[in-house]
């Protein structure tokens, strides 16, 4: 399939001409020439030669994820403080927006406490992940496989944490939120998650603390970040409706969190 | 059974007299008595010669050698045939030079990582692949020792944590990301040598389930995690408000290592 772009040596390529393609802006430089390249025959091969098509739809979806990764120390910590502590957030939640050619866009996450991005969710995902096998370890069953296990259990229970927070949204709005907004939201509560097996690994009971803790926690930011994101997209705001759905959110979190915070090697309990 | 030929067979200037013995194989073109005959493919088309008659040929000498060497796949062994390109061009690379391995700069660049504090970053910024194959093979083997065979499993990890390695560091640092992937794989190996001194030294440490024995991995672990920030921070992601960025990713990586080597 990648006949045609693998003849060069990936990374090492100058970066490609301009070209009428929607990744044209996304994945510049040197590196990411394989992405580039691997993507863009993948769409052509699907598509044809019509990136318009490709545009359309591939781009619906996954949004430039460069705009997700423009972060820094600052912006981890605070992140990090306000997903844990929502409580003592002081400023405001809304996204600050820049115009730009008519639409409106948002900063990215450096210059924006509260834009999503995918680099918290993706290590929160994998610290989740280590601390996890930790944790088998302790209990002696420990084996590669189970890395591979537990990667697909969290994996699912981002899936599912994704598919109800797109199901909300379709539901109260128009559904135009990017997807990788959706994703980077649900990955956060990993961050929570993580906290409290790193807990259990000090003192057993901490756990029995923790978890409620970063449930609510979690509860309220997605209710407070889900709140500004329907504001921003809806006309009409129904409130009866938006509230009894944002806290059926809240509440969704709670078996969640039990389900991806019980460390075993079956699917369950 | 001999068939009826209505074409009369092609005799070559240089083919001598038909091999007695052509009944064994029915072929049935008229190239037929170049199959048994030991002669220097003078005709266009030759058909592949059968492995069975592949001894008789070691016997060519050099100057035939070279001018059949692109059509038949049965061939002399591979000595004569670098020796008569040698005799070509004059002077012979070394068998370690042509797979572009180079021990002495394994052997500086492993001495640069063993002193933890002090780092020649200069040294890397030519990646290589030939350390951390050694490296890989010493842990697997060292893993070995220990009772566990994880050939298969340390290489997929390796692989997979520097292809993730690769995208994330390039998504972090934008337009200027200039990590390419083989220096990616060639950064994860080399820092994979604390893991290596880990498991090496965990045969003789207490078992796992103790604190002492934790301690000893963090810092192992923490080792590596330095070492290889370190070496990726040389790029344009230097700047002081990306390395806790960078450094994570690496922490993840080499704790999973080392959770191999304490379970």
């Amino acid at each position: 399939m990648y006949n045609n772009v693998g003849a060069q040596r990936p990374g090492q390529q100058p970066p490609f001409p301009p070209q009428a393609n929607p990744f044209g802006t996304t994945f510049s430089g040197a590196g990411s020439g394989l992405l580039r390249s691997g993507l863009t025959a993948y769409g052509e091969k699907i598509f044809g030669s019509s990136s318009e098509y490709v545009q359309s739809n591939i781009s619906r979806y996954f949004a430039d994820p460069q705009y997700y990764f423009q972060v820094n120390d600052d912006y981890v910590r605070n992140k990090l403080k306000v997903v844990l502590f929502p409580f003592l957030h002081r400023g405001h939640w809304t996204r600050v927006t820049e115009p730009m050619a008519g639409k409106i866009s948002y900063k990215p996450p450096i210059y924006d406490i509260n834009a999503p991005d995918l680099y918290i969710p993706t290590m929160a995902f994998l610290s989740y992940v280590m601390l996890a096998g930790l944790t088998l370890g302790l209990y002696g069953k420990f084996t590669p496989e189970t890395v591979n296990w537990l990667l697909m259990k969290g994996l699912v229970g981002w899936f599912l944490e994704v598919s109800l927070l797109k199901l909300t949204l379709m539901s109260l709005s128009s559904g135009e939120t990017p997807l990788l907004d959706i994703v980077a939201y649900a990955g956060y509560s990993f961050a929570g998650i993580s906290l409290a097996l790193l807990g259990k690994l000090f003192w057993r009971h901490s756990y029995y603390i923790l978890l409620p803790w970063s449930c609510v926690c979690m509860g309220v930011f997605l209710v407070k970040t889900m709140k500004r994101v329907l504001y921003a997209e809806v006309r009409s705001y129904d409130s009866g409706k938006h509230h009894v759905l944002l806290l059926l959110n809240a509440l969704a979190q709670i078996p969640l969190f039990l389900w991806l915070g019980n460390i075993t090697v079956s699917w369950l309990f | 059974m001999p068939k009826e030929f209505t074409i009369p067979p092609v005799t070559f200037p240089t083919s001598n007299t038909p091999n007695p013995t052509t009944t064994t194989t029915t072929t049935n073109t008229p190239q037929a008595p170049h199959l048994h005959q030991r002669q220097p493919p003078t005709a266009p088309f030759q058909p592949p010669r059968p492995s069975a008659s592949s001894l008789p040929f070691m016997s060519f000498d050099i100057a035939s050698t070279s001018t059949s060497t692109t059509s038949s796949p049965f061939f002399p062994p591979p000595s004569s045939t670098s020796s008569a390109s040698a005799l070509f061009a004059g002077e012979e690379p070394s068998l370690l030079e042509e797979l572009e391995i180079n021990p002495s700069l394994i052997w500086r660049k492993t001495l640069s990582l063993i002193h933890p504090f002090r780092l020649n970053t200069s040294l890397h910024s030519d990646p290589d692949l030939s350390g951390p194959f050694l490296y890989y093979f010493a842990f697997s083997l060292f893993q070995l020792l220990a009772g566990k065979v994880q050939f298969g499993v340390i290489l997929g990890w390796l692989a997979i944590s520097s292809i993730f390695l690769y995208s994330i560091l390039n998504f972090l640092a934008g337009k200027n990301g200039n990590l390419d992937l083989y220096r990616s794989f060639s950064v994860v190996g080399y820092c994979l040598l604390p893991i290596v001194i880990y498991s090496a030294a965990s045969l003789f440490l207490p078992p796992t389930p103790t604190t002492a024995a934790f301690l000893i991995a963090a810092v192992f672990v923490i080792w590596a995690t330095r070492v290889s920030s370190r070496l990726l921070a040389v790029d344009d992601l230097g700047a002081s408000d990306h390395r806790a960025l960078i450094a994570y990713p690496c922490f993840l990586i080499y704790s999973l290592f080392s959770m191999l080597v304490m379970f």
